[in-house]
């Protein structure tokens, strides 16, 4: 017996080892971040400072902050982000609900329209909406480049990032209430906009957490459409950190000392997501759980 | 009766429709029509002039002209499938392997969970920028090390392809936050009495892993597979999108060549996730093992039930015999 809790023991060690040595390597980027961020120009330089700065400075965050265009930026990136999740939530909510209520025609068709439309790479589509949308900047005045409208458009219209996963978490969030509950409902003379009200919203409050949580963290991180449409009308927080190098020219001096504000301005760009995330990681995990995408 | 049923299913359509009406707008809209567009796109020359865009056909010529004479598209390609094949199965066994090891019952499991999906939060086009060109992502130089000496000694591609690999384990890492958790997932589902029928069996662990977890496991694989293929497209680290960029940024004529691009790439995306439907197939045979696996399991079970109570019942036994008789006269006609 003792010879065989003596193996367990040794293997659960093993497992320990492993899994530690592992999240050491999915951090090893965020140390990194975290120590060049309060690391003084003279730490940076000196090759035997690893990791712990010996004179810790806010020197690399200030700069940073300000070079990102400090409060407002991040102002702008969160009624950005906002706005384009409460339209996303909306739209996908719909989405999923038609799915997994309603029986009706070409109802299999459409559905595979969704993961086919998850699979189609962006950027085919690219060409073409940036020429849709500048005939109609032509044709109507309205400006559509330098403006958040195109992106609003489509994420309206459910076409925004990962749009397909988030209609999957509902749909399957959805299939779980009881149609009974929708029947009675009906009985006593419910309309469907108000049973969707009543019955689903209510009942559905986690599920549209998850998904205005993913929502709102996969637009602060999309740069790909913002870069063709919002542009620098609007300072985003991750677009300024793309555009940082070109902003951030200290020509002339130690390049180890720029990749230190670099580190700082990446940290401070994540750092609203690492918040969140802190608050609300098992939200995050069971909504991928809950895409129902592996099978059922 | 009929009429009811046929008012019950125009309601079902029209509630159905509005509800999806939204989404099906803006798929029709943005979606359907840049597809098929974009693939005639690619078959024109577009300029944008005072009345607007203008397109002329010009047959293969956009193609013809990315695969002979531009000297960076087709390097690119080559490039991006190179890190695919090498990216999405690391990507597969180690989060199949995380997943494995995070199912087990160990303390700090929700810690470790927190960990692996922390990348999905923070990983962005410009973040992924600056940890690739601040050197973030390189844990360890292996070049240095014997064991890779030893290696690049025998096989120089092999030990390329090492490289490759340990140069961007954290980058591998950072995109196996999804599929751990789909793997977990897909884990819990396979039934209990499975690993059960298979330890009364007298099966290892090992045996268990290989014979039920991992053919079990496929589709999920399949799903995990595609998710990776698709989102390793989306990051920098994907060669073609900096040159696509660079011809999107050209609104005076470089549409035409753009989607010719992104066709190109939009193929070699659907021959990926073709690739992955064959080495994911499901095949026949395993389901039917253990299918057969489970039949016996059951009599077998039944039989030890009955053992306990033969004293009982004397008649039992002659009834096993039989059935025993049965089972092996069938085992040795599905050998033949």
């Amino acid at each position: 017996m003792s010879k065989y809790l003596n193996r367990k023991f040794l293997g659960n060690i093993v497992i320990y080892a492993l899994l530690i040595s592992i999240s050491y390597v999915y951090l090893f980027p965020l140390f990194k971040i975290l120590s060049m961020t309060f690391m003084s120009p003279a730490d940076i330089i000196n090759q035997e400072v690893d990791w712990v700065p010996t004179s810790p400075s806010l020197n690399n965050l200030k700069i940073s902050w300000a070079v990102l265009g400090g409060f407002k930026t991040v102002f702008n990136s969160i009624w950005v982000s906002l706005l384009f999740a409460v339209s996303q939530t909306v739209v996908s909510a719909f989405t999923g609900f038609a799915f997994a209520r309603y029986n009706f025609k070409y109802k299999k068709f459409w559905f595979l329209m969704v993961l086919v439309s998850f699979i189609t790479p962006v950027s085919v589509l690219l060409a073409p909406r940036i020429m849709m949308f500048s005939s109609i900047q032509n044709a109507t005045g309205v400006s559509m480049f330098g403006s958040i409208l195109p992106q609003l458009m489509m994420t309206l219209t459910g076409q925004g990032v990962n749009s397909a996963i988030l209609i999957l978490i509902f749909y399957n969030f959805f299939k779980i209430i009881p149609i009974s509950l929708d029947e009675a409902a009906k009985l006593d003379g419910a309309t469907s906009m108000k049973i969707l009200w009543h019955i689903i919203i209510k009942m559905s409050v986690p599920a549209i957490t998850i998904v205005m949580l993913f929502s709102f963290v996969w637009n602060w991180n999309e740069t790909y459409m913002s870069g063709i449409f919002i542009k620098d009308s609007l300072s985003l927080l991750p677009m300024r950190l793309s555009s940082f190098d070109g902003l951030f020219d200290r020509s002339g001096s130690d390049n180890l000392i720029n990749e230190a504000f670099k580190m700082a301005a990446t940290f401070l760009s994540i750092n609203p997501l690492l918040i969140i995330y802190l608050f609300a990681q098992k939200q995050f995990i069971e909504g991928i759980e809950n895409t129902g995408i592996t099978g059922e | 009766m009929k009429n009811k049923r046929s008012n019950l299913e125009t309601k079902h359509n029209i509630s159905g429709y509005g509800f999806l009406s939204l989404w099906l707008i803006g798929f029709l809209v943005f979606t359907v029509y840049p597809l098929f567009y974009s693939l005639y796109l690619s078959f024109n020359d577009v300029r944008l002039t005072v009345r607007g865009w203008e397109t002329s056909f010009v047959g293969f010529a956009n193609y013809t002209s990315t695969f002979l004479l531009n000297t960076t598209y087709m390097p690119a390609i080559i490039e991006f499938i190179v890190l695919e094949v090498v990216y999405v199965p690391t990507i597969l066994i180690i989060s199949f392997i995380l997943a494995l090891l995070l199912s087990k019952d160990i303390k700090f499991r929700a810690a470790f969970r927190m960990i692996y999906f922390l990348p999905v939060i923070v990983l962005s086009g410009p973040v992924m920028y600056q940890l690739i060109s601040s050197d973030s992502t390189r844990v360890d130089d292996i070049s240095e090390s014997a064991i890779f000496m030893v290696i690049e000694r025998f096989s120089q591609p092999f030990a390329e392809f090492l490289v490759l690999l340990f140069e961007n384990m954290t980058l591998i890492l950072w995109f196996t936050g999804i599929p751990i958790i789909l793997f977990i997932n897909g884990l819990r589902k396979i039934p209990k009495s499975l690993y059960e029928a298979a330890e009364i069996d007298g099966a290892n662990g090992w045996q268990i892993l290989w014979k039920i977890k991992i053919p079990l496991i496929k589709p999920i694989a399949l799903v995990t597979g595609i998710y990776s293929v698709i989102s390793l497209g989306l990051y920098e680290i994907n060669p073609t999108y900096e040159l696509l960029n660079a011809v999107l940024a050209n609104t005076a004529g470089g549409m035409g060549i753009a989607s010719t691009f992104a066709w190109i790439y939009t193929v070699v995306i659907l021959l990926l996730i073709g690739a992955l439907f064959l080495v994911f197939k499901e095949k026949k045979v395993v389901y039917v093992e253990t299918l057969k696996q489970q039949q016996n399991q059951k009599e077998l079970k039944r039989l030890q039930h009955q053992r306990n109570d033969r004293f009982r019942d004397i008649f039992s036994i002659e009834k096993n015999v039989d059935r025993i008789a049965n089972l092996f006269k069938k085992g040795m006609k599905d050998d033949e």
